[in-house]
């Protein structure tokens, strides 16, 4: 479980995130959503310990605060946004590097494969061998979703849940790969680890989230499932923008929802 | 028909060690290991003296036995007095330069930060200078309280103020700037050789012929008095440094990242930053500006077994220390009997490396 409890965040001055109050629950996908700039990343980034905070935040029943890196490593795993990196490192070498802090959770003996398995699951097989510089941004954020994976590989670890960060996981991929990814976290909920998401499709969001908290101006505008939260009204508030929830298009325009995926 | 692709888990698993550069790291780290090995006999047997190589494996050999009277007194002099610490210093100098140069361009996140090229061996020789220029005048408690560590201790907090600022004025939140670490760089290269400059100004005629000899660079002053001085230093740092190198890796994926991994940061960044002060110090104390060993070793390296530090930084180290006894042999036989400063055959070498990597590099370095 995490708890996060009037949490504000301030940058040079400026308050970005006021008063945000969170729960993450084992078992379950909660998705953030908002407008452009309402606040969600940094939010992310001080419930990842990356960012100085004050409030309160609790992972697993510990001040997160208090916490070391080596610690907060065992309970979380993070996806930032974009990811740089500096030498030339296979694909393999980087999804080994989730490896790094030593609990991944998997069977004793079986960590020596889990790369390959971890990319298997975000559907890169044979990329191992490659260079990661050399792939395109869907690919580059797959690894690194893979590298990610091998961090948190058994969701739940000493009989505690563990969890899954991640800052727009899907932004860069195509719908096949969106699915994939999104079936990929809702599985690591479903096995007992809990999920936070950015997102920002609100499709994609109705069908995995089972929570939807809104951010908007570095405030929590919403809490709830999709059901209770995804209202025309809120979404003209927040968004500035008015649509109509539920409306199909008129005519014979085509559209394609997620929701429509055949398995 | 059921579409499986999305569905999710799909364990198919093939090549198993596909991208994985580690076995080729080990061979290649041996075979460094026999080029070492090899480098320091060439060393050994060559130099202005005739002390031939039959000879001198003889003494290696027999040496060890008190009774035999295998050498002349003169080979052996030349041999254990003057050779024998000269490639032992050798070894370490080249060690500590080109696994400070890996360290460092991991810290940065850069295959161009070199503790040459951006300022941090300026700053040991600041130091170093001030105790020579100075050591008997207004430093003279420093010395007699320090005696001849005063020198490599000098240099490491020279390097370790030019270091530090660097890295303050190079990396806001976590990101360092190209442009930025080679400009700062060079200010402070420029400032630490302005107050160098101030210093040989102020330099009798005798400390003068010292410095001009020790900036050039040169493992001629190589005694086992320095070793026993600056030995110490070197190799603890040396034993330090493989233990940043899991930290290193992750540090590639950014601050932030590594944070998230388990990684202490901030611990990593001022470990490393003291270990290659201190290599670097020690270092630029016994031999002076010795450039270029830090970027090409661990770039040749980077391309042949990869950016893993787990191998790098020991490959670094054994390459770092061949290359480093080969310049020595060049230096000390191309103008026999007289020798050449070894930080001209470095740089000779290496500064057209240097033109190389950014030539192949264009475009991928943003500056």
């Amino acid at each position: 479980m995490i708890e996060a409890r009037d949490v504000s965040v301030d940058i040079s001055g400026k308050r970005i995130v006021g008063g945000v109050d969170f729960d993450a629950r084992p078992g379950e996908v909660a998705a953030i959503v908002g407008p452009n700039g309402s606040g969600k990343t940094t939010f992310l980034k001080a419930l990842s310990g990356e960012l100085a905070y004050t409030g309160r935040v609790a992972l697993n029943g510990r001040n997160l605060s208090s916490m070391k890196p080596a610690e907060r490593a065992v309970h979380r795993a993070v996806l930032p946004q974009a990811t740089t990196l500096s030498f030339p490192f296979t694909v393999r070498e980087v999804v080994k590097l989730g490896l790094v802090g030593g609990r991944s959770g998997a069977l004793p003996g079986q960590d020596a494969r889990l790369p390959e398995r971890a990319l298997a699951r975000v559907d890169l097989e044979g990329f191992a061998g490659r260079f990661y510089q050399a792939l395109s941004g869907g690919e580059q954020q797959r690894v690194q979703l893979a590298r990610v994976l091998c961090q948190v590989w058994a969701p739940m670890l000493d009989g505690k849940p563990r969890y899954l960060f991640l800052d727009e996981p899907v932004s860069s991929l195509d719908i096949k790969h969106q699915l994939i990814i999104m079936n990929i976290a809702r599985d690591f909920a479903r096995r007992g680890g809990g999920v936070v998401a950015i997102l920002h499709d609100l499709n994609l969001t109705a069908m995995y989230a089972d929570r939807i908290f809104v951010m908007h101006r570095g405030r929590l505008a919403a809490t709830g499932s999709p059901q209770d939260v995804l209202s025309d009204d809120l979404i003209e508030k927040v968004f500035d923008c008015r649509l109509r929830v539920g409306v199909l298009p008129a005519g014979d325009m085509p559209f394609v929802l997620p929701q429509s995926a055949v398995y | 028909m059921v579409d499986q692709s999305i569905a999710g888990p799909v364990e198919v698993v093939a090549n198993a060690s596909e991208g994985d550069r580690s076995g080729r790291a080990r061979i290649v780290n041996l075979l460094l290991c026999l080029g070492l090995a090899a480098a320091m006999l060439l060393s050994l047997t060559s130099g202005a003296s005739d002390a031939s190589a039959v000879s001198v494996l003889k003494g290696w050999l027999l040496g060890a036995i008190p009774s035999d009277v295998a050498l002349s007194g003169r080979d052996s002099l030349i041999i254990y007095d003057i050779r024998l610490p000269r490639i032992i210093l050798g070894m370490l100098v080249g060690a500590a330069l080109a696994v400070s140069g890996a360290v460092m361009q991991g810290l940065f996140r850069n295959p161009l930060a070199d503790p040459g090229l951006i300022g941090v061996s300026a700053g040991s020789s600041l130091g170093a200078v001030a105790i020579i220029v100075l050591g008997t005048s207004v430093l003279a408690p420093l010395m007699t309280l320090l005696g001849t560590l005063a020198l490599p201790l000098a240099a490491f907090f020279g390097g370790l103020a030019s270091t530090l600022a660097l890295y303050q004025v190079a990396t806001r939140r976590g990101q360092t700037s190209v442009a930025t670490m080679l400009l700062a760089g060079i200010a402070l290269a420029a400032l630490a050789m302005a107050l160098t400059g101030i210093l040989i100004f102020m330099a009798d005629d005798r400390q003068l012929r010292d410095l001009m000899f020790w900036s050039l660079g040169s493992l001629g002053g190589a005694t086992w008095a320095t070793i026993g001085s600056v030995g110490p230093i070197i190799i603890l740092a040396l034993a330090a440094m493989p233990f940043l190198a899991r930290g290193l890796n992750a540090l590639a994926l950014g601050e932030a990242t590594a944070g998230h991994l388990g990684i202490p940061v901030q611990r990593l960044k001022y470990t490393a930053i003291i270990c290659v002060s201190a290599a670097v110090g020690a270092s630029v104390a016994v031999s002076g500006g010795i450039g270029f060993v830090g970027i090409v070793v661990p770039h040749l390296l980077r391309l042949l077994i990869g950016p893993d530090n787990r191998y790098l930084l020991p490959a670094s180290a054994l390459l770092g220390a061949s290359l480093l006894l080969l310049a020595d042999a060049v230096a000390r036989t191309v103008v026999a009997p007289a020798e050449l400063p070894i930080g001209i055959v470095t740089a000779i070498a290496g500064a057209p490396f240097f033109l190389w990597i950014l030539l192949r590099k264009r475009g991928v370095i943003d500056l």
